[in-house]
């Protein structure tokens, strides 16, 4: 090692032109592969069947939504700007309650993220979705 | 400009060291930012949505047409293949999350079946796509 090193010294240096290209060829590739897409969306907790049945009746705030897309929050049929009222109130008197959506097969994505999002911004932390049995 | 070439040309060579600084750093930058976002093929209408947060690591993303075919990688899927697919994802990225693009028309009994398949492919941070709409 020391040998080569001392005669190295003087004058030679290491060729870094095969490194160049390679280091611009991957960059290439890395900007060309790069894409900057972002999605934006709303978390939706989907609980496994156990924990939903151990949870108790009253501490659930339970938002329907049945195929003709109408939505009832606690058994009483609202209209969807008014949800999120709705779960404020039932916020205020159950503040540990958990929303859960149970929503039709056969109703609409958009209105189920809709009313998802009125929970949220009503102040629920967790919203879980739940399916109507078929 | 000749007259500066010819004084040059003995000797003297462009100093590319800080060329390469730069061109290490970019490097660098692309190799961390790049995800490898599969896109799904087609473009859903998707509802809006006031709490809609950004998703950078969102990198599973399926979509739902408005008739309720499941879209992954540019191509219809059946539902069953679904699973298949998001575990063949998380092992080339096991940080990755999923992200579903429902379209607004879409029956959301075939979202819910999907959240369950994405579960069951061992990705349990699954969120739906939503555009930013103003909070008021």
């Amino acid at each position: 090692m020391r040998k080569r090193r001392s005669r190295a010294d003087d004058e030679t240096e290491i060729n870094i032109t095969p490194l160049l290209d390679i280091v611009f060829i991957m960059l290439i590739f890395f900007i060309v592969t790069t894409s900057f897409v972002k999605e934006f969306g709303v978390d939706v907790s989907r609980p496994s069947r156990a924990p939903v049945k151990e949870q108790k009746q009253s501490e659930i705030i339970a938002v329907r939504i049945d195929e003709n897309d109408q939505i009832f929050v606690q058994n009483r049929m609202v209209d969807v700007r008014a949800v999120r009222a709705n779960i404020e109130s039932g916020l205020a008197n159950k503040p540990d309650a958990s929303v859960v959506v149970v929503a039709h097969r056969q109703a609409d994505a958009g209105l189920l993220v809709r009313v998802i999002d009125q929970a949220r911004v009503a102040g629920a932390e967790k919203v879980s979705l739940a399916a109507q049995a078929r | 400009m000749p007259r500066r070439r010819a004084s040059e040309e003995d000797e003297t060579e462009i100093n590319i060291t800080p060329m390469l600084d730069i061109v290490f750093i970019m490097l660098i930058f692309f190799i961390v930012t790049t995800s490898f976002v599969k896109e799904t093929g087609i473009n859903p209408r998707r509802p809006a949505a006031q709490t809609a947060e950004e998703k950078p690591r969102g990198n599973i993303l399926v979509g739902i047409s408005e008739a309720g075919q499941i879209w992954m990688n540019k191509r219809p899927v059946e539902l069953g293949q679904v699973r298949a697919l998001v575990e063949a994802a998380l092992a080339e990225n096991p940080e990755s999350s999923a992200v579903i693009i429902a379209d607004e028309e879409s029956a959301a009994g075939v979202l819910i079946d999907l959240m369950d398949q994405i579960r069951l492919g061992g990705v349990y941070n699954i969120s739906v796509a939503a555009e930013q709409a103003a909070a008021g």
